[in-house]
């Protein structure tokens, strides 16, 4: 029922557009005298070649349908979907509604606004010219898109404007390559894949599928076939040692990275969850893709965001690169809050570790406060508002809140110096405090007697592994990991949307949510005082965190090194309540 | 034949395909260096109408750079790179001179006069169009 009528609508519009097309030509073109074009004509369809009359070969070339060539294209087949859907408001070329356009196109009716005036049987069915059309073809336009797949979206959403959905997903798609065609992101002649539509760009140049897909696909399959070949060989499976760790010449660093023995129980995985190791591994990754990102990334406000479309869609792996700078830096904060929960419920934070246990919560602030940094470097329409809130609530803070907004967006709303401070902060600042306390927290575990273990007399399990054991686990670890980020890379691409031109001017609404590690923010400022809720919260759940080996500061021997113990519960519960409200309150964020 | 254990030809094989997948991503880490955003520089410049430029006139084109002689109806061309390390040569009275290491060019035809450059400097294609357009071609 819906399906037909959309049909006839669209039999209605077509005629429309071949009756205007014809009256055009075979009237008042040759008679400028001749009454409203569309009068005459109602609900008639003729061909337009057997009413055409003579007429001037320019305007011809202008207005006729498109002929398709032998092996039509998308592009090919689009430029007729143009012509039929968006002609009459975009221009023939793409222009817009300009008075230019509505001149040659409508001559006399052309200051013709009335609601319902066009169509062939107008009114009532008719529909009502907007006044203003933007270009769609020419330098400067489609800012708003950043892939093809946006583009498809936005046009099967909201076009053609007086029935928007009437596209169908394969006109939608030819439209698409229609408009990068004439943008000149689509060689004549070439086509796009749909499939792949996510990672074809609007702006630049659309390449067909490169060898490098291919060679990305068997890196990955080289990976992952080691990783089966190492665990089938089972040459992880070290013997446990049972002697303790003997006193030899003075340790070194890297003894205190790795001493030649520890206690086997609080080498598992099942103690550890990898979460420290792996977060250190991805510290590593993040700064490999970083340095990578940095040889073609451009920090400022009009470079910023086509130079990260250069990465995705040009450099050969940059998405990889890119994916897997995105997905190893989520995959950190979630990391970095497993490890947390790790040691509260392993009750590992009481002395002698309480001083590591709050290194560790500076370097979970550190890394959000990087992951916002590098977040916004995007500088896209979707980090915008995020932008605009996290540092408006610097603001909010008692007396200092403009002095500490000055010191980091470097003036009175975001812009060039913001861009160059965040990127400051995000590859050197924030990175060197980040090393240096890495550094420190490893080198802390082992000045604390390694990982949290009852005294050796206490030991259910006396058992240890040697170094080479560790070391081959982590190994195992990170090529795990390894391979899991490239997966990642390559198969969910890392968000972008349109640059953002003018970080002063007041943009349509794109993308008003926070990174998702501050959602759980955005969902309790909701809630009231923006100060109170925005910034107080967030910092007293921080200071609630630093205060819990404080307040518990006693585990006995006999409980320490496993999960649960009873003399840590008041801590867990804590704990506990406190991830419960950071997850409810994002999926409430998410859920709208 | 050696006797492979199953452990062996396991370690083998994922020695292997690490080392494999090393090197997979060597390349990748190549390609994606090798990658060069700015677009290549014109070979090809437009430098006006011939009766720009007088008869026996010697003009230096900075854009390029170049210099441009006009021999009668003759036109000739050499880069103003030095041959040595790539600065631009001066004109001098009577000469080009590079600034950086003191090399020496004769100012007709391009020839060393004096070291540290040991090849002339390079002539470049020049070619006047019918409209009378000069185009002087690079590389």
């Amino acid at each position: 029922m819906q399906r037909s009528s959309i049909t006839a609508r669209r039999f209605l519009f077509g005629g429309f557009a071949l009756v205007f097309i014809s009256l055009l030509l075979s009237g008042w073109v040759m008679q400028p005298s001749a009454g409203p074009a569309f009068s005459a004509n109602k609900g008639e369809t003729p061909e337009p070649t057997e009413s055409r009359e003579p007429i001037p070969t320019s305007i011809a070339a202008n207005l006729d349908k498109p002929v398709l060539p032998e092996n039509p294209t998308l592009a090919d087949k689009g430029a007729q979907v143009f012509w039929w859907y968006c002609m009459a408001c975009h221009g023939n070329k793409g222009q817009g509604l300009t008075d230019e356009w509505r001149e040659s196109a409508f001559g006399e009716d052309m200051n013709c606004w009335v609601s319902r005036c066009h169509a062939s049987n107008h009114p009532p069915e008719g529909f009502e010219f907007p006044r203003q059309v933007p270009q769609v073809i020419g330098a400067n336009t489609l800012r708003r898109f950043t892939t093809a797949a946006d583009l498809k979206e936005y046009l099967k959403a909201t076009m053609p404007w007086w029935a928007p959905g009437l596209l169908t997903e394969d006109e939608s798609w030819q439209l698409t390559a229609f408009l990068l065609r004439e943008n000149g992101s689509l060689l004549p002649g070439d086509d796009f894949d749909p499939q792949n539509a996510a990672s074809v760009p609007v702006h630049l140049l659309v390449k067909s599928k490169s060898a490098d897909t291919g060679f990305a696909y068997i890196l990955a399959g080289a990976l992952g076939l080691a990783i089966l070949t190492i665990l089938a060989g089972n040459s992880l499976k070290g013997e446990p040692v049972t002697e303790s760790p003997r006193t030899g010449p003075r340790p070194s660093f890297f003894h205190h990275l790795h001493p030649p023995t520890i206690p086997l129980p609080q080498a598992r995985w099942r103690y550890t969850l990898g979460a420290g190791g792996l977060a250190v591994f991805l510290s590593v990754v993040l700064v490999i893709t970083g340095v990578l990102e940095m040889f073609f990334y451009i920090p400022t406000p009009d470079q910023a965001g086509m130079s990260i479309q250069t990465i995705t869609f040009e450099v050969p792996f940059g998405a990889l690169v890119r994916g897997i700078h995105f997905w190893a830096a989520q995959a950190l904060v979630v990391v970095l809050v497993i490890h947390l929960v790790r040691v509260i419920f392993t009750g590992a934070f009481v002395p002698p570790r309480r001083f590591n246990y709050i290194l560790g919560i500076i370097l979970l602030v550190l890394t959000l406060l990087m992951n916002f940094t590098g977040y916004v470097l995007r500088w896209d329409e979707g980090i915008r508002w995020a932008l605009v809130v996290g540092t408006n609530l610097l603001n909010t803070i008692p007396l200092v809140g403009e002095q500490i907004y000055g010191f980091v967006v470097g003036g009175a709303s975001p812009g060039l110096a913001t861009l160059t401070r965040f990127y400051a902060w995000h590859i050197f600042g924030l990175t060197l405090a980040i090393a240096f306390l890495i550094g420190w927290h490893i080198f802390r575990v082992r000045r604390d007697g390694g990982i949290a273990a009852p005294i050796p007399e206490l030991r259910p399990d006396p058992s240890r592994i040697t170094r080479f054991e560790l070391v081959r686990r982590e190994v195992l670890a990170m090529l795990l990991a390894t391979f899991a980020l490239i997966l990642a890379g390559l198969f969910l691409p890392a968000p972008l949307s349109a640059p953002i031109f003018d970080a002063s001017a007041g943009a349509p609404l794109q993308d008003v949510r926070a990174p998702w590690f501050f959602l759980w923010v955005q969902q309790l400022l909701r809630f009231g005082d923006a100060f109170w809720l925005g910034v107080f919260v967030p910092l007293a759940l921080v200071a609630v965190f630093v205060a819990i080996p404080y307040l518990f500061p006693r585990i006995p021997e006999e409980q320490k090194g496993r999960w649960f113990p009873r003399a840590g519960l008041a801590a867990q519960i804590i704990t506990a309540v406190a991830i419960l409200g950071w997850l409810a309150l994002t999926i409430l964020e998410l859920l709208r | 034949m050696p006797n492979l254990s199953r452990r062996d030809v396991l370690k083998l094989a994922s020695n292997g395909l690490l080392g494999l997948s090393g090197l997979l991503g060597l390349g990748a880490l190549f390609r994606f260096l090798s990658y060069q955003p700015a677009p290549p520089p014109p070979k090809r410049f437009e430098v006006g109408d011939q009766s720009l430029y007088l008869p026996n006139s010697r003009t230096v084109i900075t854009a390029i750079p170049a210099v441009l002689i006009r021999i009668d109806q003759d036109f000739t061309a050499f880069s103003l790179v030095c041959t040595h390390l790539g600065c631009t040569v001066e004109l001098k009275p009577g000469e080009f001179t590079c600034p950086c290491h003191g090399s020496r060019y004769d100012l007709h035809t391009g020839a060393v006069k004096q070291g540290p450059a040991s090849k002339a400097l390079q002539p470049l294609k020049v070619e006047v169009e019918a409209s009378g357009l000069v185009v002087i071609f690079k590389g």
